[in-house]
């Protein structure tokens, strides 16, 4: 993708994200009931929730450039994984952050060592190594390729996160939307959170072109002036 | 020859669009007082979801501003080269 066209779709979904954003902004503060039993503070939960659904798509790019890196080689790839491996890093921070801002008012506690918590702090772990083992090698390709095996590693923990409420025993909320006997929300709380997850998701992709391009630029302009 | 002008014009669009987005939580806030939740005392609970809500947009402006801090070292680097 050229710089032109990257800035053309970079710009197209920034401009969706940022309006989408205004409009979830508008529905969280002024349109959507507050919550019964939690109150004000489950207005955080149409924050939270995008922010890990966005960590976990950037994960899974990760593991799939990753994985199709190793076979192929395509340095194209590797800069995709490296991308997304950085926004995959700010949303899980964004989640890990939101989430005991609601959890000092409906638990009473910052953060409890239960195991959605400790898997959701681990997976933030995993990827900070991903970026340290790329940096640990004499040899730049020797450490793009462990890196890839820690992407495709680290994913295995999102199944996890995700059934650790239902099969340990977990303080952490049960999933609402992913619901086996289907989304359990109400109607507007469901609305107001799918256009979390849509202005999340643009925002996401505005930013991964525009640095996906920026590091296939950066790595382009260290071959020429070498 | 790599054209950083386009990517440099996005980044400068991008960043007034996400500088009012982050202006749009203290809209509300402001607004908000001035509605039916401005009959409660902001307690606690707003405060943690404001600060949630802020804790958000700053760190992707965080992200956005090292995307725009290394194109620059780009472009710095493409402009020595071609100095030289």
């Amino acid at each position: 993708m050229n710089n032109e066209k990257a800035k053309k779709v970079s710009l197209f979904f920034g401009v969706l994200g940022v309006a989408t954003v205004l409009l979830l902004h508008y529905m969280v503060f002024f349109w959507v009931p507050t919550e019964s039993s939690m109150g004000i503070v489950q207005r955080i939960f149409y924050i939270h929730v995008p922010s890990w659904w966005v960590a976990f798509i950037a994960f899974g790019a990760v593991a799939l450039c990753s994985g199709v890196y190793l076979w192929l080689g395509d340095d194209r790839l590797d800069a995709a994984a490296v991308t997304a491996a950085e926004g995959g890093m700010i949303f899980t921070s964004i989640g890990l952050l939101t989430g005991p801002l609601w959890g000092k008012i409906a638990w009473g506690a910052w953060w409890t060592w239960e195991p959605r918590l400790t898997l959701a702090l681990l997976l933030w772990f995993i990827y900070l190594g991903y970026f340290l083992v790329r940096r640990s090698t004499l040899n730049p390709e020797r450490g793009k390729r462990l890196a890839a095996v820690v992407g495709i590693i680290g994913v295995l923990d999102i199944p996890l996160i995700h059934v650790s409420v239902s099969w340990l025993r977990s303080l952490h909320p049960e999933a609402v939307v992913l619901n086996p006997d289907g989304p359990t929300l109400d109607g507007s709380m469901l609305a107001t959170l799918m256009v979390g997850l849509l202005a999340y998701t643009l925002i996401f992709i505005s930013l991964f072109t525009m640095r996906y391009t920026t590091e296939v630029l950066d790595r382009a302009t260290r071959v020429q002036s070498t | 020859m790599i054209s950083l002008k386009g990517v440099n014009e996005f980044k400068n669009n991008a960043m007034a669009i996400l500088f009012l987005a982050l202006c749009f939580p203290g809209m509300a806030q402001a607004q908000a007082t001035a509605s039916s939740l401005g009959s409660q005392s902001l307690g606690r609970p707003y405060w943690h979801v404001f600060t949630a809500y802020a804790i958000a947009w700053l760190l992707v402006l965080l992200w956005m501003v090292a995307i725009s801090r290394r194109l620059g070292r780009i472009e710095d680097r493409v402009g020595s080269a071609v100095r030289d």
